[in-house]
């Protein structure tokens, strides 16, 4: 039982970050595909740091891990700046730009990893090793039953994760430019009638969702892949997107969808090792998220509102 | 510069493609006067204001605020004049409450625990209760925007100019969406506005209101100014025959109904909406060759479902609706047009026009599958479409920049009512069915829409007319059916029947 809760969280608080950076964009109005391609991107240069800063092997640095957080926040952030000029500045197709940002992001990376290990470190490797975070317990609330789980073996970036995502919350419903934001998202005509820049207020929409698709990229490089590789392109950024969706663009529900999503993932394994199955089952696992948003598109759906103006290209002049 | 004008617009041109929306207007605003400016549709009158409020900028001329020569070049701009408008789509966000709306872009800020900034959300609420308050705008702050009716909206409108301190406050047909009640609590409202000491500007095309609330009122005709009136001292039929350019007769000449065999019988018909809920309860009645049928009734009762279901845009939950003696009640829309309905729809740009597509395809839109459009293996001849276009841009008067291939979205609302009308008159179906088809026009295009339904009933057609204008419903039907909630409770001869009696059953105040 704990097994579950504790791999749960720690599958579950990456995607949330990650959807937190799709309501932000999709918030303001622009429809955001790219959170894969982001978390990818984002994962790739904060494994770059590390590898540039101490080497292949990996390394037990807290400080490099932490820039390596902050590094990954950057690399999302850039590289979303792409999908913020072809959206805002070209007033291209949102679903177009993000699919491309996805496919671009797999191939430039899994380039460049290999570029870099092949000159830096003279290794034909298509990977970055990073190894697994270290992680910690809580005294005292960890002995708690069933509750204490929470606080057992929890990967620092887990608390990282909580602590953005209350800023995120904070500003988003209660600064003005979440205000703004949220506007923009049901009818950007009324805000630039106020006297905002609706273009200004999405790119910086869209950078957040990079930055925060970069957290959730790296912490699923520093856990469940312990590398970055093409392997880190296995679909977890369209799971956030499914999360918001499911949390109907809102942050607490979305919070809610994740934590479905990673506790449906890890009793599904608790469930294959206590039958003894072979581990061709685990793959039959890693389905069950997926599945899972079937079923739930399929009840959710009609409760579901979109932000109004959700990938409507901005037109000044038109009424 | 005599300091008397607020506002001096002087020799103003604006051209846009293939038309002169100003030419060499020149206009001086009074402080604390309701200024009019009256003009047919595409007039120029939206055009004047847009640049007064920076949203275009004049090719020539210069503009005077206070005495000052000014730039306008945008409305943030305008807005730091103290200049305000409100426009005929608003620009609202439907998911905010009404006090986030009207504060949005200067919100007051708290700080919390000393360093967060935040919305204060409060302060935002008293503050827009006492302004509103202090106009006789009375709204609650806290409710949602999508939750309360198109009147409150407009307060909140009226209210974002006033938090934003505007002197001058531009309104562009303000009652094209309300009911009468509305229509005067606003006029009111204005008037108010003046008392305080704002200067107002109204766009309309409506005559009564000016005359109602106006003091001065510039008459505008294919973006030329043809005079300026003191209203107190000009009657509505001077200011119709200025505005249209010609003599313009209010009645209709009718001559006396003949109806003919049943056209158009509906059978205790019940439409639902989405939420399964009866929009349409349980309505029989007939429409005959060379009847005008109306359906009077306050906007929401049912009556636009009715039409959509006869039409075949939505679906008939139980009852029947049969053309000419056979059941069309499930037929495809396609069928139901070649058996015989014209249908000009309430949303013309969502249902009534391609709004990317050229004028002359939009002409053609109900029939371009048919010979002489449609050649055999389905070629289309576009010559044949020109020829067509050519010969109801004619007919209709239908003004464009770009004649028949104008594209229909940069036409005005007039315009393509025009062009819609057109095009299913030329049908020539038995049943035509009118919804509102002259919301949004001007008297001078009112009257000819009015001379053509009475023509085509003339003629021998069955009209089945839906309006929410009383006026218009009194000078055409023969028939007066009310609708009230769903029901029509009461039909009767329009000879009958009086307008105030119409009213009171529109109004449920009244039933059998």
């Amino acid at each position: 039982m704990s097994r579950i809760i504790i791999d749960g969280l720690s599958f579950a608080l990456p995607l949330f970050i990650m959807a937190i950076g799709g309501i932000y964009s999709e918030r303001s109005g622009v429809t955001n595909l790219a959170i894969e391609g982001l978390q990818g991107f984002g994962a790739f240069v904060g494994a770059l740091f590390v590898v540039l800063t101490s080497g292949t092997q990996g390394t037990d640095s807290q400080v490099i891990f932490y820039f390596a957080f902050l590094f990954a926040m950057i690399g999302g952030m850039v590289y979303s700046l792409l999908h913020a000029l072809l959206c805002v500045k070209f007033k291209a197709n949102q679903v177009i730009s993000g699919v491309v940002i996805n496919i671009l992001a797999m191939a430039l990376t899994a380039f460049l990893t290999k570029q870099v290990n092949k000159s830096v470190f003279n290794q034909p490797s298509d990977k970055f090793q990073l190894g697994v975070s270290s992680r910690f317990t809580v005294p005292v609330l960890s002995d708690i039953p069933v509750v204490g789980a929470v606080f057992t073996n929890v990967y620092p970036f887990e608390v990282i994760i909580i602590v953005v995502a209350v800023i995120a919350w904070f500003v988003l419903y209660r600064s003005r430019y979440g205000l703004h934001l949220r506007a923009c998202g049901d009818n950007p005509h009324a805000v630039d009638a106020a006297g905002r820049n609706v273009g200004k207020i999405r790119t910086v929409a869209i950078m957040v969702s990079g930055a925060l698709s970069g957290i959730g990229g790296m912490c699923f490089a520093y856990s469940i892949s312990a590398q970055f590789s093409e392997s880190i392109y296995v679909g977890y950024g369209y799971l956030a997107i499914a999360a918001m969706i499911f949390g109907n663009w809102k942050i607490l529900p979305t919070l809610g969808a994740c934590l479905l999503f990673g506790f449906a993932r890890s009793a599904g394994y608790q469930i294959v090792q206590v039958l003894e199955k072979p581990s061709s089952y685990s793959d039959l696992v890693m389905t069950l998220p997926y599945i899972l948003t079937l079923l739930l598109l399929i009840f959710f759906s009609k409760y579901n509102r979109a932000p109004k103006a959700l990938g409507e290209i901005y037109d000044k002049g038109k009424r | 510069m005599s300091e008397e004008y607020i506002i001096e617009m002087r020799h103003i041109t604006k051209r846009f493609p293939g038309i002169v929306a100003n030419d060499d207007v020149s206009i001086q605003i009074r402080k604390g006067e309701i200024y009019a400016l009256l003009g047919e549709n595409g007039a120029g009158k939206s055009t004047l204001m847009s640049m007064l409020f920076g949203m275009y900028e004049p090719d020539e001329g210069e503009i005077y605020v206070k005495g000052k020569k000014v730039h306008i070049t945008s409305p943030n701009y305008a807005t730091k004049l103290n200049i305000g408008m409100v426009h005929q789509h608003f620009k609202l966000v439907s998911n905010y409450t009404i006090a986030e709306n009207i504060i949005m872009g200067m919100e007051p800020v708290k700080k919390v625990l000393g360093l967060f900034p935040t919305v204060d959300i409060k302060k935002a609420n008293e503050d827009i209760r006492k302004l509103s308050e202090e106009y006789g705008l009375e709204v609650d702050p806290t409710q949602v925007i999508e939750k309360v009716n198109v009147s409150i909206r407009q307060r909140v409108e009226i209210l974002k100019m006033l938090y934003r301190e505007a002197e001058i406050l531009i309104f562009d047909e303000p009652t094209a969406v309300l009911t009468p009640q509305e229509i005067e609590f606003l006029l009111q409202i204005i008037r108010n506005l003046r008392d305080s000491g704002k200067t107002i500007i109204l766009i309309t095309h409506k005559l009564e209101e000016i005359k109602q609330v106006a003091d001065r009122c510039a008459i505008l005709n294919r973006g030329k100014i043809v005079d300026v009136l003191n209203v107190a001292e000009t009657s509505t039929k001077t200011m119709a025959n200025l505005m249209v350019g010609r003599e313009v007769s209010f009645t209709v000449d009718k001559p006396p109904a003949r109806f003919g065999e049943t056209v158009l019988d509906v059978q205790n018909m019940t439409v639902r909406n989405q939420d399964n809920f009866d929009v349409v309860k349980n309505v029989s009645f007939q429409v005959h060759r060379g009847e005008i049928f109306a359906i009077a009734g306050v906007s929401g009762n049912g009556q636009i479902e009715l039409a959509d279901a006869i039409a075949g845009l939505m679906e008939v939950a139980s009852g029947r609706v049969m053309l000419n003696g056979e059941d069309i009640t499930h037929m495809p829309i396609r069928r139901r047009t070649e058996k015989g309905i014209s249908y000009i729809p309430e949303d013309r740009q969502e249902f009534g026009l391609e709004l990317d597509f050229t004028l002359r395809d939009n002409l053609a839109l109900k029939s371009y599958y048919k010979e002489p459009f449609s050649g055999r293996g389905g070629v289309l001849r576009p010559d044949e479409f020109e020829k067509y276009g050519q010969k109801l841009i004619e007919e209709y008067d239908i003004r464009s920049g770009q004649g028949t291939m104008t594209q229909v979205r940069s036409m005005s609302g007039g315009n393509q009512q025009k062009a819609i009308v057109g095009r299913e008159i030329e049908l020539q179906s038995d049943l035509m069915i009118f919804v509102q088809p002259t919301r949004g026009l001007d008297i001078g295009a009112i009257e000819n829409i009015h001379k053509q339904i009475i023509a085509e009933r003339n003629k021998g057609k069955a009209i089945l007319l839906i309006s929410l204008e009383l006026d218009e419903i009194m000078n055409c039907a023969d028939t007066i059916g009310v609708i009230y909630n769903g029901a029509i409770d009461k039909i009767a001869p329009a000879e009958t029947l009086t307008m105030n009696q119409v009213g009171e059953f529109m109004m449920g105040v009244k039933s059998k």
